[in-house]
């Protein structure tokens, strides 16, 4: 059986917008990465033409991603290319810290349902 | 106000937000009684102009626009930024590592009061560029439950609004609870004006932070503001090269 073509996602034209900088727009690239990743499709993300990236948008776009799916199955399909090296070390910052969120939430949840239970 | 002598401008933010709730609360707003050197610079930067006054040109173009925003005003927002402080001809020319981090800190801020605040009466923002200085003052305020108050409900951690603030700008510290994780914004700010030299100054309930020179101060204030105003002020002469940290391998991101 032939491997899957990879399929481009460009966060420009999922945005309309150079300057990707809120999570409401993050959401827009969030959803096409979500479909793609059930689908278990390779995805090249193309960060070509935009200019202006905040933790925000990350968050939303590539960060939640990771309470979606394993960690495993993201690397094995998600590329991305055409991205400035401060804005590459911007996304690892978000990615690194987006699996202690789900990491610690799972902990939290418990947490808070035991106090919650007790009540 | 006629012995107030001097008004930071950028603090029309602040001053704004409080104005716009009294009125929000039906009452009427007349600002009578100012010195000149005050109503001239709230009439250049347009503040007045929401009190009945006629906005003044501002012949050295040294004011940035007070501006009211919804949380849903993000394209606004952009559009704001860009007009009135990245393609300005009157900004001192910045090199291009610090355009770019100062603007990405610009929307920092106000994605924080969008995802945190949980405001209803709209953000506030005013900034003053002071050539001589080499200095842009950037402020945003917002009338939402507060950083004290947000970390108490989406974390149970019962602080003092100083502390709380402290907290919300380390590591990954979040008030986040939902599917998109958090916990960034105020600590990339943070770095940012450590690089910069400039400096970082967060009031919220009767919290206050400053970062400055690479250290933090942080105080209980008399009186409480309810809500949180953040003020950005950057070093515009600054060369370095902005860095966040090593850079990574692309393969190394996920």
């Amino acid at each position: 059986m032939n491997e899957p073509k990879p399929v481009s996602i460009s966060v420009f034209e999922s945005t309309g917008s150079q300057l990707c900088v809120a999570s409401g727009d993050g959401e827009k690239v969030f959803r096409r990465l979500e479909r793609a990743l059930d689908r278990g499709l390779p995805i090249i993300l193309s960060f070509r033409n935009v200019h202006t990236l905040t933790s925000a948008f990350l968050n939303a776009a590539i960060g939640q991603l990771y309470g979606r799916f394993e960690e495993t199955r993201i690397r094995e399909l998600l590329s991305v290319e055409d991205i400035e090296p401060d804005d590459r070390a911007l996304l690892k910052r978000v990615v690194d810290t987006a699996k202690l969120y789900f990491k610690n939430k799972v902990a939290f949840d418990d947490a808070m349902r035991e106090v919650e239970e007790n009540h | 106000m006629r012995s107030t002598t001097w008004f930071d401008a950028d603090m029309c933010a602040l001053l704004g937000s409080l104005l716009y709730k009294l009125n929000d609360d039906l009452n009427t707003v007349k600002l009578t009684n100012m010195s000149s050197a005050v109503h001239s610079i709230l009439s250049k930067n347009g503040f007045l102009s929401h009190y009945g006054e006629e906005r003044i040109p501002d012949r050295w173009g040294t004011t940035i626009r007070y501006h009211r925003f919804e949380t849903t005003d993000d394209g606004t927002f952009s559009g704001y930024i860009e007009h009135e402080l990245i393609h300005r001809q009157e900004l001192p020319a910045m090199s291009s590592g610090l355009t770019k981090r100062f603007r990405e800190s610009i929307f920092e801020i106000f994605s924080n009061a969008v995802l945190h605040s949980e405001t209803k009466l709209g953000i506030f923002s005013c900034g003053q560029l002071f050539p001589n200085k080499h200095t842009l003052s950037f402020t945003v305020a917002d009338l939402g439950i507060g950083i004290c108050e947000s970390v108490r409900r989406h974390t149970g951690l019962n602080m003092r609004p100083e502390e709380a603030i402290e907290w919300a700008t380390q590591g990954t510290n979040t008030t986040k609870k939902g599917s998109i994780p958090g916990g960034l914004g105020l600590k990339l700010l943070s770095e940012f004006v450590d690089l910069n030299r400039g400096a970082l100054q967060i009031v919220s309930d009767t919290g206050y932070w400053r970062r400055e020179g690479a250290r933090t101060l942080t105080a209980t204030l008399d009186d409480r503001f309810g809500g949180t105003v953040v003020c950005l002020k950057i070093n515009t002469a600054d060369e370095s090269a902005y860095k966040l940290q090593s850079e990574p391998d692309v393969v190394d991101i996920f």
